[in-house]
């Protein structure tokens, strides 16, 4: 997916003034989504299995070269094949060369944040290779030629209005068709799909080190489908993605499904060993496992960011967040949007191609007590912005007001003068002219001052 | 077959483990404390039903016949079953097999179950598409086979892992268009448990 | 009691009733009431942008001047969460002046229920349809998620729910500058689904000055009241409005 990230302010502007469909469909769809969550945390104690699902995570990413090896062994073992790349290219390299080997001229996909990433369908295409994402959300977007803008809802800013039109151009289906009638069109199209492709390509939730598992969390069934008909299944897994035991999986699958929907388990979950070998078994004859760093190194590398690297995709923060209810997830301009994107961006991709993201945030806190691993993006937000500080990445100036409002706070005199003028500016033809307060004004009716400061109240007597 | 890593393999475990090297290693926190419901086979049934799930209680005694008998009720559209290749033949019901694609409905045997989420757990060796295919889905499971939490299910299953094994937790689902629910997407909109031996535990009877 | 007023440079400026009115209250609560003159600003906007030197010169700047202070009462969520935990972060190791301060500074709500022990404030409100705005800082930083209430219900007033009463409102320093649009809509979603109210009280004037701001250019006129104001209101049973000034 390209990069855009450095139009947030204009895209944001844009999506909000010209397309308020967006703002409408993503504030609905999220706000049910957390209205979900949160009753289902209410069901067991959240604080409890949250505070034991950030440290196994935090765990087994401080021990994460152990069962990366671990993992491997396991799956080699299995009768899987087991790849790295180090980045996007390596990892599109990898794919590219089993479909070629395999004559593969179909290809069908369940929803992966991480093929978004690495930017594989343009290039499977580009060989010749038809795909089909089968989420259904996926498959409305791939139609409609747009990247996902949501990680678990994809097609969330779509209203039933557009996907009408759309399938009905496409699909043929009539045009007042209801949900039912349009997804079973869609399904028409995907089973067959699913008969005929040789290879099933999905992204993965978790990766066991003591036995090699693969596990995937879904709702319609498409993963099982991905995974179990096509002759090969290849499995692109972000090398975060380790959980160290079985019993471990069964905490996350059910945390995960919790913070995602509401659920207390995905209707489907695949757990995934390796290539079909005992009778009766009608998997696939190879599997795959494509382990990506792509930044990930570099994340885990840094001070404080590592802690980004628990994140389970489960898109919770995104739900909860007011900032990504009023765009949706395009204006942030690429893969990762809403509060994880903010501090995973910065960390991927290196801070100066992610601004101004660290910025996209009112610092509400509400992302962190969502979160299933507790991270603490508001305090990453923060790290992003000192080092953007540091780096001189943020506009003049800004840097020049704050040391200013600094030089005054810390001047008792200095700042009682200030204050005197600055507030009887505000409301006046002068105040409009200063930068700030202009910014202010175009969204906002200026403020009122108080007729006398309270320092003044204060001298006079307050009864 | 070996895996291409092309000197990835050994510069990403380097960068990992420079990485770790550099930071406090944190403990694991041991086993998620909980008890799971008490009632196994009632809390199954309850929340596989919550899921949009069926449950069938069926007597230790229950056979095809029982099965067949139900279809016909139930529906009688379904004249053609595709069965797991590791099914019973005492627990087939008396219709003809056809190819998964093929059949209204698909016949498999569960693993086992899992009363906390409401699962059925499906090895890959049962054969995939019978479970996936057909619009209808009936799993038999026994009673005694259901445990309380996931983890120990998980841990039972990892004794002896398949190459893959599915959790089922009710029919197949989406809201992608417009925010209402749809079932049967891809998988079978109609998911059945017949728990052999339930009939036992008054609370799991419909 | 003797407690230490810190302002706040919103409240000084823009919010001076209602400082003025915090004093009043605490007074009628039995608390002899200080002031240090030479206080500022308590450096959040420095910290929010990710310039902690700057904040770290506020952060100690007021440390000094409120070293005598017993007890800080702050009539803003977010400047009492600024002083509560961000300014131990700030501090200079061997520094112990920032995490003594933060250690005995309170929000005003958070002062009256859980220092002074009050929640009964007579019935001065009684008959009034109160919505509540919970500041982001006061609700998620310092955990204050139902002093308000009590304080509000405890003189009186009714409290209407409102779907969005837990939503930031989009103020967020300096975000309401840097992404406008964003902001503004975040405003208009807590303004959209506002019930109809007598007041709409929150304990932090920025997220005032947000929504109040955000209400008049769309040439709507909302009660907003700060929490001091409507507590001091419902104690002193004053008639006259308190929409004195914002
Ligand atoms: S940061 Fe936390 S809440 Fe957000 S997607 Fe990741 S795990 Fe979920």
């Amino acid at each position: 997916m390209r990069i855009e990230i450095g139009d947030y302010g204009a895209r944001a502007r844009q999506v909000i003034r010209e397309d308020p469909q967006v703002r409408e469909a993503v504030t609905g769809a999220t706000l049910a989504f957390d209205a979900k969550r949160r009753r289902s945390y209410d069901e067991i104690d959240s604080d409890a299995w949250r505070r034991w699902a950030e440290a196994v995570k935090s765990h087994a990413l401080t021990h994460l070269d152990r069962y990366l090896a671990e993992a491997e062994a396991r799956l080699i073992e299995n009768g899987a094949v087991v790849h790295w790349a180090a980045d996007a290219g390596e990892a599109r390299q990898i794919v590219m060369e089993l479909a070629a080997e395999n004559g593969v001229r179909r290809v069908v996909k369940g929803k992966s944040m991480v093929t978004e990433e690495i930017d594989l369908n343009p290039a499977l295409e580009g060989a010749g290779i038809e795909i089909f994402e089968t989420d259904l959300g996926e498959y409305i977007l791939q139609l409609l030629d747009e990247p996902p803008s949501h990680i678990l809802g994809p097609a969330i800013h779509r209203t039933l209005e557009q996907v009408r039109e759309l399938f009905a151009e496409r699909l043929e289906t009539p045009p007042d068709g209801n949900p039912d009638t349009l997804a079973r069109a869609a399904r028409k199209v995907l089973r067959d799909a699913f008969l005929s492709a040789e290879m099933g390509i999905t992204g993965g939730n978790f990766l066991v080190a003591e036995t090699g598992t693969v596990a995937l969390i879904e709702n319609e069934g498409n993963i099982r489908l991905t995974t179990s008909l096509p002759r090969i299944h290849v499995a692109i897994v972000g090398i975060e993605k380790l959980l160290p035991r079985m019993s471990d999986l069964a905490g996350f699958l059910q945390l995960t499904s919790r913070a995602a929907t509401g659920q207390p388990i995905g209707c489907f979950v695949s757990l995934i060993q390796g290539p079909a070998a005992r009778p009766g078994d009608d998997g696939p004859k190879e599997v795959h496992v494509v382990l990506v760093d792509n930044g990930r190194t570099d994340v885990l590398a840094h001070e404080h960011a590592w802690e980004a690297l628990r994140c389970v995709r489960c898109g919770a923060c995104l739900n909860v967040c007011p900032v990504y209810r009023q765009t949706g997830g395009h204006a942030y301009g690429w893969v990762y949007s809403g509060p994880i994107g903010s501090v995973l961006d910065p960390g991927l991709l290196g801070l100066r191609e992610a601004m101004p993201l660290p910025f996209a945030s009112s610092l509400c806190g509400a992302c962190f007590d969502a979160c299933p691993v507790r991270i603490p993006i508001p305090e990453l937000l923060l790290e992003w912005r000192r080092e953007a500080q540091e780096e001189g990445l943020t506009p003049w100036r800004e840097r020049a007001a704050l040391t200013t409002l600094a030089q005054m706070a810390t001047r008792p005199g200095l700042y009682r003068l200030a204050g005197r003028i600055g507030s009887r500016l505000g409301g006046s033809a002068l105040g409009r002219a200063l930068p700030m307060l202009g910014d202010w004004a175009r969204e906002r009716a200026l403020p009122k001052p108080s007729e006398r400061s309270f320092r003044e109240l204060w001298r006079e007597g307050i009864e | 077959m070996i895996g291409r890593s092309g000197g990835a393999r050994d510069r990403i475990l380097r960068r990992v483990g420079a990485a770790t090297a550099a930071r406090e290693r944190r403990p694991h926190p041991g086993a998620l404390a909980g008890d799971g419901p008490d009632d196994v086979v009632a809390a199954f049934a309850d929340r596989f039903r919550r899921s949009g799930g069926e449950v069938v209680a069926a007597g230790m005694g229950w056979r095809g016949g029982e099965l067949l008998r139900w279809l016909r009720d139930q529906v009688p559209e379904v004249t053609a079953v595709a069965t797991a290749p590791d099914l019973p033949g005492e627990l087939r019901p008396d219709l003809p097999e056809v190819a998964a694609r093929e059949a209204g409905a698909g016949v498999s045997v569960g693993w086992g179950g899992v009363a906390e989420t409401g699962s059925l757990i499906l090895p890959s060796t049962g054969g995939r598409a019978v479970q996936l295919l057909p619009p209808l889905h009936i799993v038999w499971i026994s009673a005694d086979r259901i445990f309380a939490r996931l983890e120990h299910a998980l841990l039972s299953l990892a004794a002896d892992l398949p190459a893959a094994a599915g959790l089922h937790s009710g029919p197949s689902k989406s809201a992608d268009i417009g925010r209402t629910v749809v079932t049967g997407v891809h998988g079978p909109g109609r998911c059945v448990a017949f728990v052999r031996g339930a009939l036992r535990s008054p609370a799991a009877t419909e | 009691m003797k407690v230490t007023l810190f302002v706040t440079c919103l409240a000084d400026h823009y919010f001076a009733q209602a400082a003025a009115d915090s004093v009043r209250l605490l007074r009628r609560l039995g608390c002899e009431v200080h002031f240090p003159e030479a206080q500022s600003c308590c450096g959040q906007p420095a910290w929010n942008a990710g310039r902690n030197r700057e904040a770290r010169r506020m952060a100690e700047h007021t440390a000094r001047v409120l070293a005598d202070a017993e007890a800080v009462v702050v009539p803003s969520g977010s400047c009492a969460a600024m002083l509560k935990k961000s300014y131990p972060k700030l501090a200079v190791a061997g520094d112990g002046s920032l995490a003594e301060l933060a250690a005995h500074t309170w929000e005003l709500g958070e002062f009256i229920v859980h220092r002074l022990g009050v929640t009964e404030l007579g019935n001065g409100l009684a008959g009034r349809r109160v919505a509540i705005h919970q500041g982001c800082h006061a609700l998620r930083e310092l955990r204050l998620e139902t002093e308000p209430e009590l304080l509000l219900r405890g003189a009186g007033a009714e409290i209407v729910p409102w779907e969005a009463q837990d939503e930031c409102c989009g103020f967020g320093g300096l975000f309401a500058v840097k992404m406008g649009a964003v902001s503004a809509a975040m405003a208009d979603r807590k303004l959209d689904t506002l019930p109809a109210v007598d007041w709409v009280v929150s304990g932090d004037g920025g997220c005032i000055l947000q929504l109040d701001g955000r209400a008049r250019m769309r040439r709507a006129r909302i009660p907003f009241v700060h929490l001091a104001t409507a507590l001091w209101e419902g104690v002193s049973s004053l008639a006259a409005s308190p929409e004195r000034e914002n």
